[in-house]
């Protein structure tokens, strides 16, 4: 499948931004816009008249640009790069593209260390005038932007490809009128074109494909400004430019328009928050939070109705942009446990990160709670459009599926293909997806190493090389009293010597068993086998054992165990088949006649046998008297252990002192050196023995 | 995938045709004949497709919406009448709207329109659309769609007619503009009815394939069907446009809680439905309807999906599944309704970077395969913290700067048992007054402690009136217009115990 690429998408000019600011004398002087202390005004007794503050010229700039990086690195956290020049006799350079030195705090503390601007030089005979301008800055964000990136030169690394070398320059200044503002713009175009010839020839410069001056023509409050706006303006197929003539305390605003536009962002105000009110904590009112995120968290609900989505949509009042509004919805219980079907996903900054209603549902989100946004329809009723969840510390709306959806009417799975089975393993499948869950793993570089995932692929092929499906098509896996732990050691990629050693003394012990004649008592089946003579029992068990350790030959120590099994058991492969080897079709096959056998069995005698002779003192059936993982515990576990008679007990205890003597009767040199061992491990579980006597 | 058949019912589509045979009919019953041939083949095998059905000429009509009941379509169409001049414009444009009144953005569609070859005359003609000059067009184009969508143009002509080898290229260019691949359809003659019959039954054929796979964990397996099939996507960052293709085999990496996964963007969601081993049944025609007889002794058969959804239920678990070259998806039990529960695939937007809370979705193992200090924990959080928690300055409104000095004059009032936070919130507003260039709130704030200090009330701790003196005194000092420097407390009496 082809997509034709919209290739104005690729390569956008807000990967690289420049601030240009006016550092110059002009800069130093205050904006006029006296900030009110109403909190001082009712105590005052008017012995000192308080000094007016106001914000100078370069503070207002200042503030404006980092708010603007302050969203811009809360929702882009890499690949939107900001740099910043500060212009007065020279150009200061306060960060590179490097990534590390994209930080409001790095771009602050290079401001703390420029300082104020500096004043007009009151000796004017002594030296001459220094050269304050800001086209020093402007030269220099055009070398800059020539510098590639990190993310430039992996493309270009990688691909082997020229990138598109697009960027934006905003420059916050002050012209005396247009004609001086003209010639700026025309200086920056004439510097921009000498510098592409420049760099042309030079593999680690890049030349400029095109850039976006947007000059910011700012001055004190009571001050008129002779500079115009004018809008984007090509001013060659290099570069577009354009001017805004604002008040110095507008500039925050006119940069919170500017930035909807330069990175694609929208706004959402969340409304109806409740919130308990500072002064009385018993009641609450209802607050307002406005947010940006990208605009694409809104394409689904704004393009799909258009008379619902003009009902959201509001002018923002004072600025110019539009908000979306749309309902705080009070979480009932715990969200997020569930899978939302989410169609995007994006991060979010408060517009106004200090205020009390923003911190209010910041600390909510960021506490782990999550919000699910409503927008009304104009049909009627309202709808789920947006989910506010924060993960790690970082808060997104994710936008949910409003409309239709093609999985209409889906059949339940156990309509389908082996729907109809009831006796799935699901409780060990359930252990195994516990046993392979998974964690983020910190790597130490090797890049060439196997990734982690592999491995765990690997690994899940390891631990499912034998892995019946269903109860009734395994035996041993039935047996966990008896074999367990040796499937989880013997699917393990290595094994130590001990593990080896455990997993024989399961062997020993099924061994022990048989040649005891003691029936196997399968744990999950709901029947305990009772027509099935104990040769084939133990037949089968062998059988499925033999398959199941020759399936997990990962090692020179699985193989060990192997063939401890094989020397312990004597198998008498050529009985059924001429060929030595069983192989694990084979096995299988005997396993599933014995299911098909047991399973008619279990069916007659659910039937028949447990309504006629289970009385109260029966044992419960053995699927729910041996809960899953409870091995060692069926002392406690079951009625009838409780029940056991003081001969019964006596009699096992009185077993459990002769078995020593019975397994040393095989009469195996191999066998008599781990004699010893036998004697004083755990004889498995001896509580099944007194099943036997009933 | 819902399926819109644009039918052109312009005035040429009334032109008379003779065929060989002496039969003669119409471009117009060609193509309804040939759209009912297209219904009858999906009532057979793609049953459940939704099919709506839009006539248009100068003008749009939607004659039926989304609907598996393909008679009333078939019906629909004995009354449509004759209008003017094809415009595409308007039709494409009609289409969006139903597309995304329905289904919003992220529903993969499929437009079959049909037509004669003759792309219109004069202004609204599909040559004058396309050409164009954006800037003078009060409206863009309507193509591409506002949702990922297939466009499939059906000629009613011969592929030697004049008209249709001059509008071959428009429609190329259209679904070129759709950006993704559609297809042209036409006859090499128009000699007979059959003919048109079995175009589109072709068409039905190609369009609507199901995705058959495979389902894996280790080495147990499970034959699937996709439902819907899922489509190639293109991911476009700012530096790169790659096309990936979900692969046929679908493996099952590990395991995770779904609490720790969130709900992250997917860019599409399927059912996976167990298929036959043997493929006895024709598995083209069942997309989700598996209930013939067959599926009796199907359903009595184990399957690994049915083990696996059972097991994700009941633990509230996840899998994350490679679908792809570094492409992943989550395959979970999910419920419409409270009883028909499901396994569900969601699939993640290609790459393995792409949920930040869970980090590189290549990097991930269970604990006990790494050494301790190696395993981290859901979810992942960022080297940085975002502004909203860093407690940073921001005053921009002149109430943020307001409440800042509030708070530190309350602290004040409360000297010298705040002490500690006192000169914490005047260094942070110190901090960034200097960063700022902000002198006059230096001097201001030293003023404000001055006359503070002279309107304390007479049950003032003496330290108050100390503390804030010196406060003052450090503030107007030069050295305070370093951003290293620290103002700390007075020692006096009160406090240096």
């Amino acid at each position: 499948m082809s997509y034709t690429l919209p290739s104005s998408k690729m390569y956008p000019a807000n990967h690289k931004t420049v601030f240009v600011l006016d550092h110059t004398p002009y800069f130093g002087i205050s904006c006029e816009n006296v900030i009110e202390f109403e909190f001082l005004k009712g105590r005052t007794s008017s012995f000192i008249p308080m000094t007016p503050i106001s914000k100078s010229l370069w503070t207002s700039s200042v503030e404006s640009a980092v708010e603007y990086c302050r969203i811009i690195w809360d929702l882009f956290p890499t690949g939107k790069l900001v740099r910043f020049f500060v212009s007065d006799t020279i150009a200061h350079v306060l960060n590179s593209w490097n990534t590390n030195q994209q930080s409001v705090s790095h771009i602050l503390n290079g401001c703390a260390h420029i300082g104020i601007p500096p004043s007009h030089s009151p000796l004017r005979s002594t030296t001459p005038t220094p050269d304050y301008t800001v086209l020093h800055g402007l030269r220099a964000a055009i070398e800059g932007v020539c510098e590639p990136t990190e993310y430039q030169i992996e493309k270009m690394k990688t691909d082997g490809c020229k990138v598109l070398n697009r960027c934006r320059v905003i420059c916050i200044t002050s012209a005396r009128d247009n004609e001086s503002m003209k010639r700026l713009e025309e200086i920056f175009l004439t510097v921009l074109n000498q510098q592409n010839k420049l760099v042309a020839g030079n593999d680690s410069l890049l030349p400029i494909d095109h850039c976006h001056l947007v000059i910011i023509n700012t001055f004190p409050i009571n001050i008129e400004s002779s500079v115009n706006n004018h809008p984007p303006k090509v001013l060659s197929p290099l570069l577009t430019t354009e001017v805004h003539s604002i008040k110095a305390p507008q500039i925050p605003n006119k940069l919170s328009s500017l930035i909807l536009h330069h990175y694609d962002l929208a706004s959402t105000t969340v409304t109806g928050i409740p919130m308990k009110e500072e002064q009385n904590a018993s009641s609450s009112a209802n607050y307002d939070v406005e947010i940006f995120h990208s605009s694409l968290a809104h394409t689904a609900i704004l393009k799909s109705n258009a008379s619902d989505s003009a009902a959201i949509r509001t002018p923002k009042e004072g600025l110019e942009y539009d908000t979306v509004t749309l309902k705080w919805c009070t979480p009932r219980g715990v969200t997020g446990n569930e899978l939302q079907n989410c169609t995007a996903m994006h991060r979010i900054t408060p517009v106004d990160v200090n205020s009390r209603p923003s911190l209010c549902l910041i600390n909510f989100l960021l506490s782990g709670r999550s919000v699910m946004l409503e927008m009304p329809r104009k049909a009627g009723g309202k709808i789920t459009s947006h989910l506010l969840a924060a993960h790690g510390g970082e808060i997104f709306i994710h936008t949910l599926c409003t409309a239709r959806s093609v999985l209409e009417d889906p059949p339940s799975i156990s309509e389908g293909c082996g729907g109809r089975v009831t006796d799935y393993r699901i409780t060990d499948f359930g252990l195994f997806i516990k046993q392979n869950t998974l964690v983020p793993i910190k790597i130490k570089i090797a890049t060439d190493e196997q990734k982690p995932i592999e491995k765990m692929k690997e690994r899940l092929a390891r631990q499912t090389k034998y892995w019946p499906l269903t109860i009734s098509s395994t035996l041993i896996f039935n047996l966990k009293q008896y074999i367990d732990p040796l499937p989880t050691l013997i699917t393990k990629e290595q094994m130590t010597d001990d593990e080896v050693f455990v997993c024989k003394k399961v062997i020993f012990n099924l061994i022990s068993l048989e040649s005891k004649m003691e029936p196997l008592h399968p744990q999950n089946t709901g029947q305990r086998l009772k027509g099935q003579k104990r040769e084939e029992q133990y037949k089968a068990m062998w059988n499925e054992l033999e398959a199941f350790i020759k399936c997990n030959l990962h090692s020179e120590n699985h193989k060990l165990v192997y063939q401890c099994l094989l020397e312990c058991h004597k198998f008498s492969f050529d009985e059924d088949k001429t060929t030595e080897k069983v192989d694990l079709d084979e096995a299988l096959n005997q396993l599933d006649n014995i299911g098909a056998q047991t399973k008619d069995e279990n069916a007659q005698r659910a039937s028949v046998i447990r309504a006629t002779t289970d009385s109260p003192m029966s044992p419960p059936p053995l699927a729910i008297a041996a809960p899953f993982g409870n091995k060692h515990s069926n002392k406690g576990g079951s009625i009838y252990n409780t029940q056991k008679s003081l001969f019964e007990i006596f009699a096992v205890q009185e077993k459990s002192k002769i078995r020593p003597e019975f397994a040393g009767r095989l009469g195996d040199s191999l066998m008599a050196k781990l004699y010893p061992n036998l004697k004083t491990e755990d004889r498995g579980p001896r509580g099944e023995g007194g099943m036997e006597v009933e | 995938m819902p399926t819109v058949i644009l039918l052109d019912a312009s005035l040429s589509m009334t032109r008379p045709i003779q065929f060989i045979d002496g039969i003669e009919t119409t471009r117009k019953q060609l193509a309804i004949t040939g759209i009912n041939a297209f219904l009858d083949h999906l009532s057979v095998h793609s049953k459940l497709e939704f099919i709506a059905l839009i006539a248009f000429s100068s003008l749009y009509e939607e004659r039926c919406s989304f609907t598996r009941d393909y008679n009333v379509i078939k019906s629909e169409l004995k009354n449509i009448d004759d209008y003017d001049k094809t415009c595409l414009e308007t039709a494409f444009h009609g289409v969006n709207q139903m597309i995304l009144g329905e289904w919003g953005n992220n529903t993969v569609c499929q437009i079959i329109l049909i037509t004669d070859g003759s792309t219109g005359i004069g202004s609204m003609s599909l040559k004058e659309t396309l050409t164009l000059d954006k800037a003078v067009g009060s409206m863009p184009f309507s193509l591409p769609f506002s949702f990922p969508a297939k466009l499939h143009v059906v000629c009613i002509a011969g592929a030697n007619e004049p008209s249709f080898i001059k509008s071959r290229p428009l429609y190329q260019r259209l679904i070129d503009m759709s950006g993704y691949d559609g297809s042209i359809q036409v006859l090499e003659q128009l000699q007979s009815e059959a003919d048109v019959i079995t175009l589109f039954q072709k068409l039905s054929e190609e369009i609507y394939i199901s995705f058959k796979g495979v389902l894996k964990c280790g080495s147990l397996d499970s034959k699937i069907i996709l439902s819907p099939a899922p489509v190639a996507y293109t991911k476009i960052t700012d530096f790169n446009s790659q096309t990936y293709n979900v692969s046929t085999l679908i493996e099952i990496c590990g395991f995770i809680s779904v609490a720790d996964v969130g709900s992250p963007m997917a860019i599409s969601r399927h059912l996976i439905l167990p298929a036959t081993a043997s493929g006895k049944n024709d598995l083209t025609s069942t997309t989700i309807d598996l209930t013939d007889e067959n599926s009796i002794d199907e359903g009595n058969t184990p399957s690994f999906c049915v083990l696996l959804h059972g097991a994700l239920k009941v633990e509230n678990m996840a899998a994350l599944v490679a679908i792809g070259e570094n492409w992943f998806g989550f395959v979970y039990s999910w419920a419409d309704s409270k009883k028909k529960s499901n396994l569900m695939l969601t699939i993640l937007p290609p790459g393995s970077d792409i949920i930040p809370w869970l980090g590189d979705l290549n990097e991930l193992a269970t604990t006990d395969m790494f050494p301790a200090e190696q395993a981290g924990t859901f979810p992942l959080r960022p080297s940085e913290k975002r502004s909203y928690s860093q407690n940073g300055v921001v005053w921009i409104r002149q109430a943020g700067l307001q409440s800042d000095i509030q708070k530190i004059l309350r602290h004040a009032r409360k000297l010298p048992g705040k002490t500690q936070q006192f000169y914490k919130e005047l260094n942070r507003l110190r901090k960034a007054a200097v960063s700022l260039g902000f002198q006059d709130l230096l001097n201001g704030l030293s003023h404000i402690f001055e006359r503070e200090c002279m309107q304390l009330p007479d049950s003032a701790h003496p330290d108050c009136a100390l503390q804030l003196q010196h406060a003052a005194e450090m503030l107007r000092k030069t050295q305070s217009r370093d951003i290293k420097f620290i103002l700390l407390p007075l020692q006096t009496n009160y406090n240096s115990s």
